[in-house]
């Protein structure tokens, strides 16, 4: 037991001390902080000022006035005030701060909001003869034509003569048509659109005697979200979070499994290729090389899952979301890597011993990259259903299993009692399964040099060894 | 007391290939066993069996009065043919590892690994990565991991390949200081010389098979000169002629000089005055038998006229190929 524990302790120590590891696991969530704070801040980058004019051929008579209002600079921008408003206002306090909008003051605020919204664009409605001619009009939405050139427009608005007034026998109203210049900023284009919808809507309601103001405020009602109830009181629902904690869990799952793994790998065609393997064999048994090598490889994989664990507890503790993982969460994650990592581990380790070199290992990986694979192409269905036969009968298929019962744990309706418990069992058992396989494979491959063997020649040692 | 390694019939195959095949051997405790043998031998296969790294298809072993090495690990020092060490470890901490992997975790193993790296010229490596240092020091490095845990039970395998002259001769007084010890050291090669320069006894194998085992003071008188070395005084004399003279079977140029071969029965001591008074020697001497001698003579007895050349390429220092790839 004592040599396990060197050789465990030789393994954490030659893998999680290397420059390498401690760079990339450092870096990692560092490069990832950074990336949310930059998004925003280049998102929020000034678009370049617009300015111009856009031509209406209005046969009604009653659009282009709207328009022309409705295109103010000065409505425009107190549009956009309340836009960001409702964003902020969904928006969780830590990402808030984090993008700078958090509840800024007096200049600050202005220059803030100045700075997220963009310059608003100048725009001047410049209204055509109900008959002017509609190809010679497209003629200014030309990119050959500066925008600030005599004659030269941003969009062109088609106004149908039945927008406002039904033609006699027909039952719907007519619309317009819209053609604006390449690359004009599709903000501006919504812009432009909402303008004329706003402008054939508002003459519309006059039209049939209505009070605008009176069917606006009958027709709108507040959007709410939805409170979760639970054991411990109310609280906002956070769909989004929701979905995203039984994928993160999953995701630190695989990425813990994966990375110790593949270090596993790794270490162990080393250890074979620089022929050290025949000197510790003189030591111990391949049994109690493999065994520290995989307890070695398991603290590292312990170490990276505490760490990005470590990590989201502090996010969702800024975000004020801690209530929304169940502690038990965190021990099961740990169990199911403890499962996991020893059935894919031992894999490993088993693949290392037979090759001379990681090259030579791709083949023999593939099933078990496939297998590592599997829940990430079912995480969909399963989050969606988290009890569908499907995703129960997975649960109880190792190494998928430990996978797959941590999603479902991780969902809004958790599996029954007992599909945990099996679900576990099944998981042991495929570590008791690999385990013996690996040490048999193991035994015979870490002396074998030569043609790499395959699959095959690995399920006869595994018979025969 | 038990003798430290007992082999009864030890065979092992890979595949169609007979490795080693009913393989007998008794080392005594304290004793000085060289085996050798070509590359190819299997005597990689032997000494891995004796470890335990390779289970024998058949056949009963005990190490130092166990079953099986895996009871004795702590007590045998092993440095194997394949030769390997943590790149990136630093000497040191890889000689403790070792140690440690062998039970051997006193207060005085930092002191021990120290003073053993001054014995071998490695002082002051320990803090070096093990890549800094050159083939020949991590030879020694590697050496020094076999024995700094102080094993009733030193086993070599091809202990001189790769190193140079005045290493080798390091490692010979080394040996025979842990000899002197109490060890008992076994070691394998396929450099005859090695092993008539160190071992007391001496264990042959061939095709997997032990074709002599006998102390080398045995082997030598068992194995008479039955040769003459002869050099005339003139250069051109007609030294072929020499095998009309009574009791003289063979005359072949051997270099600048001649091997004169005896016939059955005829006494070396009254051949040579026959020869000196035929054409005056500037020097004639009986050839004492060297182990590459014996080990041809027993391989083409055995096998009835092999390609004598070739094997004597193969148990020279010349042949120290050594890397060649086996299970």
């Amino acid at each position: 037991m004592k040599k396990i524990l060197y050789v465990a302790q030789r393994e954490f120590i030659a893998t999680a001390g290397t420059r390498a590891f401690i760079f990339g696991i450092l870096v990692t969530p560092l490069v990832i902080g950074v990336l949310i704070l930059l998004v925003p801040w280049m998102s929020r980058q000034d678009p370049p000022a617009i300015a111009g004019s856009v031509a209406v051929i209005d046969p009604t008579g009653q659009i282009a006035g709207g328009l022309a209002a409705y295109l103010e600079p000065a409505r425009l921008e107190q549009r956009r005030r309340e836009a960001y408003r409702r964003i902020q206002e969904a928006m969780p306090s830590a990402l808030r701060s984090a993008s700078g909008m958090g509840g800024p003051r007096g200049d600050a605020a202005q220059e803030a909001v100045g700075a997220v919204l963009g310059t608003v664009p100048q725009l001047q409605v410049v209204s055509l003869d109900a008959g002017a001619d509609v190809s010679s009009a497209k003629e200014g939405l030309m990119a050959s034509r500066a925008p600030d050139a005599p004659g030269a427009r941003l969009a062109l608005i088609v106004v149908h003569a039945d927008a406002v007034e039904k033609k006699p026998g027909s039952d719907r109203f007519g619309a317009y048509d819209m053609f604006v210049r390449a690359k004009l900023d599709d903000r501006v284009t919504e812009e432009i659109d909402d303008g004329v919808r706003d402008a054939i809507i508002g003459a519309r309601i006059s039209r049939a005697g209505l009070d605008r103001v009176r069917v606006e405020d009958l027709t709108t009602v507040g959007r709410v979200s939805a409170l979760t109830v639970t054991a411990e009181g109310e609280g906002r629902t956070n769909e989004v979070l929701n979905q995203l904690i039984p994928m993160a869990l999953m995701g630190l799952l695989l990425m813990s499994v994966l990375m110790s793994g593949q270090y596993l790998l790794t270490t162990t065609i080393e250890e074979k290729s620089n022929r050290v393997v025949e000197v510790l064999l003189s030591a111990l048994s391949p049994m109690e090389l493999m065994v520290g090598k995989i307890f070695g490889q398991f603290a590292v994989g312990l170490l990276v899952l505490a760490l990005y664990m470590g990590l989201g507890l502090i996010a969702l503790l800024s975000f004020a979301s801690l209530g929304l993982l169940d502690p038990a969460l965190i021990v099961f994650l740990i169990l199911f890597y403890l499962l996991a990592y020893f059935s894919v581990g031992a894999f490993m380790a088993a693949i290392g011993s037979a090759v001379n070199e990681l090259r030579e290992a791709q083949g023999l990986m593939t099933p078990v990259m496939l297998v590592i694979m599997i829940p990430w192409f079912l995480w969909m269905p399963i989050s969606r259903d988290p009890n569908s036969t499907l995703a129960v009968a997975l649960s109880f298929v190792p190494p998928i299993s430990n996978f797959v019962i941590m999603l479902r744990l991780a969902s809004s309706t958790p599996p029954p009692l007992w599909q945990t418990a099996l679900s576990i069992v099944a998981g042991a058992a495929g570590v008791y399964a690999s385990l013996w396989f690996a040490a048999r494979v193991f035994r015979i491959g870490l002396l074998m040099y030569g043609k790499p063997p395959n699959l095959a020649t690995l399920l006869r040692w595994a018979r025969t060894g | 007391m038990s003798d430290a390694i007992v082999l009864r019939g030890l065979t092992k195959t890979f595949g169609d290939t007979v490795a080693v095949r009913d393989f007998d051997l008794v080392v005594p405790r304290g004793g000085l066993y060289g085996v050798i043998g070509p590359n190819g031998a299997g005597k990689t296969t032997i000494i891995r069996m004796i470890l335990s790294i390779l289970l024998p298809d058949r056949g009963e072993l005990s190490v130092l009065g166990q079953r099986s090495a895996m009871e004795a690990k702590d007590r045998i020092g092993y440095l194997p043919e394949e030769r390997g060490l943590y790149k990136r470890m630093r000497v040191g901490q890889f000689l403790a590892y070792m140690a440690r992997l062998k039970n051997a975790d006193g207060a005085d193993l930092r002191s021990r690994i120290r003073t053993w790296l001054e014995r071998v010229d490695l002082a002051g490596v320990e803090h070096k990565r093990c890549e800094e240092l050159s083939k020949g020091m991590q030879q020694k490095v590697q050496f020094v991991a076999a024995v700094v845990h102080r094993p009733d039970l030193l086993i070599l395998d091809e202990p001189f390949s790769g190193l140079d002259p005045v290493n080798q001769r390091l490692l010979r007084e080394l040996v025979g200081e842990e000899h002197r010890r109490g060890a008992t050291v076994l070691f394998s090669t396929h450099v005859m010389v090695h092993a008539e320069q160190i071992c007391d006894h001496v264990v042959m194998v061939h095709r997997g098979e032990k074709v002599l085992d006998d102390r080398l003071g045995e082997i030598r008188a068992r194995y008479d000169p039955r040769h003459i070395l002869f050099e005339p005084m003139d250069p051109a004399a007609d030294v072929a002629s020499l095998s009309t003279i009574a009791g003289v079977e063979r005359v072949r140029r051997d270099g600048t000089a001649w091997d004169i071969a005896l016939a059955p029965a005829a006494s070396p001591a009254a051949v040579i005055q026959r020869v000196a008074a035929a054409i005056p020697p500037a020097r004639v001497e009986l050839r004492r038998p060297s182990l590459e001698d014996v080990f041809i003579s027993i391989v083409s007895a055995a096998s009835s006229g092999g390609d004598d050349a070739k094997l004597r390429a193969a148990i020279r220092d010349e042949g120290d190929a050594g890397a060649e790839r086996r299970p």
